[in-house]
């Protein structure tokens, strides 16, 4: 009566695989259709640069939704956000080092305060984060007032939203290619396949059932493929973005504590079971800090990103944010009962939208259908993740 | 475990009072379990079973009354202090996360880690994984991955799952509140299979069962609880049919061993 231990499939490969096919889908079909437009490096480089901050405050979102709540008010706090970063430079002529830490801490405040409310006064997220929307609607319309779009001269702080990583000048082999985006792009798949490959070894060496040879190489072939892919067409443009530096960073970091650390762990004994969590000396109350903060400090963020984009802090700066960040991690296979979501996911949902967007404005749709083929599209990925993870009862 | 002759009790209850606004659950309860034995807990719906255990694992602060582990006093505050004394409670209300694989909810709040970098552990998954499954395989518990999810496992494993949890950690007592309630027989066998296992390496057991037949087959000792006292604390002697009786007699107030003890 030992343990058989072999990997038994929990969930079907089309559930975890499903986003990804559907974005490949996604991109040939515009690339077809906007005759090789869509996927042209310049585009690419423009689609990486105005999801990022949709991709950020996803990342945040993630984490909320896991731990059963949701969060209204980071569309018009990003807003805000972006309008103090604009604030401190111009006005308070603070420069980006000290600007960029002040709205950091901002950020993480404003989380911590919305935590205040739902995890000590016992207000469900949605009505706390509803008078957030609110509040940092006014807040906003309180500090552009006297003046309007606040224009952002900074060239550092613009460079995050608009400039691209240095490349080595001087060489003459491929020379319109941005050649440390290609050997970046190539560590890249090395240390994804190393990592894959120590993976598997150390699973068996623990013998614990792994996927099947061909699968495996399948499987990195698929991820290579998609890394080297994009890494080549960004390669020539003008390379990686700052903005997508910072996307990358934000999904390593929260990649790792979600999935290899403690704090991680408890999040999603939060989001599953709450009861269980704190019976095992979880305290639910120090995750929801925890989370909030994180969404706060990930706001922050995005606000950056969003002002440095525009060069600019406008009076309606972040209006909707909130939304896409949600369809985002719905599209990325985040669970509406909490509990379940990677940050890998919802950044693919990210990336899926704005795709979506992109491709529908270089083929001059209707904005009306745009909405309606998104909506589509949200309700689509969520009926495809409820119809592919099958429970046994 | 070597502390079967001892003679001092693991867990002592003297006393134990409890209320809840108008509801007297607990009307002065006392409560002896020894070392290696397994006590059922029968009496009819509200007689104050699971309120004791639960006074008993630290959710519920008692309004009077002394409990002893192996001989101290002690106070808890929270099922952590229970937790930290050694006293494990499986609940009625499985306090498992559907979300999270068996290895994950047999090490939640416990987790093993590998290396600390200032507010951030991180898990040693793989260490964690293998204890999980060598748990398991000493409880001769059969499921075949310790990554299965929990969600997909039957009622059964999910109570095994729970029970394997609550002896990971070299608990002294393990309460058991209706752990083969609302499941198929082929799991409620598997159940009382996991605890008749535990009763062989010597663990000390307080099972909560509406199923007589379940209290007979693997408990030493029964007490019966009604109205919130204590009303009958003998040994399990006889045939099934004869203890039924008795312990029928006694939940429904036919009978009663202590009333003349205890008024109110
Ligand atoms: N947290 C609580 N708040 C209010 N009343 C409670 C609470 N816990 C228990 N009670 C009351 O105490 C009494 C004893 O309940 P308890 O759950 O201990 O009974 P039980 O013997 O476990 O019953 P069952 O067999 O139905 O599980 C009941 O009247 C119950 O309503
Ligand atoms: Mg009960």
């Amino acid at each position: 009566m030992s343990l058989k231990d072999e990997m038994k499939p929990q969930r079907n490969i089309l559930h975890d695989y499903g986003m990804y096919i559907a974005f490949v889908v996604i991109v040939v079909f515009f690339s077809i259709a906007t005759k090789g437009l869509f996927i042209s490096s310049r585009n690419i480089g423009n689609l990486v640069n105005a999801m990022s901050y949709i991709a950020v405050m996803a990342v945040g979102m993630t984490l909320v939704i896991v731990i059963r709540h949701i969060d209204l008010s980071v569309g018009f706090l990003a807003g805000t956000l972006g309008a103090v970063a604009a604030i401190s430079l111009k006005y308070w002529q603070l420069p980006v080092g000290l600007t960029i830490p002040i709205v950091l801490a901002l950020g993480i405040i404003a989380g911590l305060v919305t935590a205040f409310l739902v995890a000590r006064m016992n207000i469900p997220a949605f009505v706390a984060t509803l008078a957030g929307w609110l509040f940092y609607h006014g807040l906003l319309q309180l500090v552009t007032r006297k003046t309007g779009t606040i224009i952002i001269n900074d060239p550092i702080f613009n460079a995050f939203g608009n400039g691209f990583i240095p490349d080595i000048k001087g060489i003459m082999f491929l020379p319109d290619v941005h050649k440390v985006t290609l050997l970046l792009g190539l560590l890249g798949i090395l240390l994804f396949i190393r990592s894959e490959i120590i993976n598997r070894r150390d699973t068996k060496a623990y013998n614990f059932g792994v996927i099947p040879m061909n699968m495996f190489i399948a499987k990195l072939v698929f991820f290579s493929i998609i890394i080297a892919g994009i890494t080549w067409v960004l390669a020539g443009y003008k390379g990686l973005s700052w903005s997508a530096v910072v996307v990358l960073l934000v999904v390593f970091l929260y990649y790792y504590i979600t999935t290899k650390t403690v704090i991680g762990r408890h999040i999603f004994a939060v989001g599953g079971n709450p009861e269980a969590a704190q019976l095992n000396g979880i305290s639910v109350k120090k995750i929801t800090y925890l989370v909030f903060g994180s969404m706060g400090f990930l706001t922050a963020i995005s606000g950056i990103l969003y002002a440095s984009w525009l060069r600019s802090a406008t009076t309606i700066a972040g209006t909707g944010m909130e939304l896409d960040a949600i369809a985002a991690a719905f599209v990325g296979g985040v669970a509406v009962s909490g509990g379940v979501g990677k940050v890998t996911g919802s950044i693919l949902g990210a990336l899926v939208m704005a795709s979506l967007t992109n491709g529908m404005n270089l083929l001059g749709w209707d904005i009306s259908i745009q909405y309606i083929v998104r909506a589509l599209v949200l309700a689509g990925a969520v009926i495809f993740d409820v119809a592919t993870r099958k429970r046994r009862t | 475990m070597d502390t079967v002759t001892d003679t001092k009790p693991v867990a002592e209850m003297v006393n134990i009072r409890k209320s809840f606004a108008a509801v007297q659950a607990l009307k002065g309860v006392d409560l002896v379990l020894h070392h290696g034995e397994v006590l059922g807990l029968v009496g009819d719906n509200a007689a104050g079973k699971s309120s004791l255990m639960k006074v008993l694992s630290g959710a519920y602060i008692p309004d009077d009354g002394e409990i002893r582990i192996e001989g101290n006093k002690v106070h808890m505050s929270d099922p952590l202090d229970a937790r930290h004394l050694g006293i494990e409670m499986v609940y009625q209300d499985l306090a498992l996360a559907d979300n999270l694989d068996i290895t994950s909810n047999v090490f939640l709040g416990r987790e093993l880690v590998k290396t600390h970098l200032g507010p951030i552990s991180a898990l040693d998954s793989r260490h964690m994984e293998r204890e999980a499954k060598r748990l398991l395989d000493r409880l001769k518990i059969d499921i075949p991955s310790v990554r299965l999810l929990v969600e997909r496992l039957s009622g059964g494993q999910r109570q095994a799952v729970a029970i394997a949890r609550a002896t990971a950690f070299n608990s002294k007592v393990i309460i058991m509140d209706e752990p083969t309630a609302a499941l198929s027989v082929a799991s409620i066998k598997l159940v009382l299979d996991v605890i008749r296992e535990l009763k062989v390496q010597g663990a000390s057991i307080i099972l909560i069962s509406h199923r007589i037949e379940d209290i007979y087959s693997v408990s030493d000792r029964l007490i019966v609880m009604r109205q919130g006292r204590k009303v009958h604390d003998v040994p399990v002697t006889g045939t099934l049919d004869e203890f039924r009786e008795e312990v029928v007699a006694y939940m429904i107030g036919a009978r009663d061993d202590f009333s003349n003890l205890e008024k109110n």
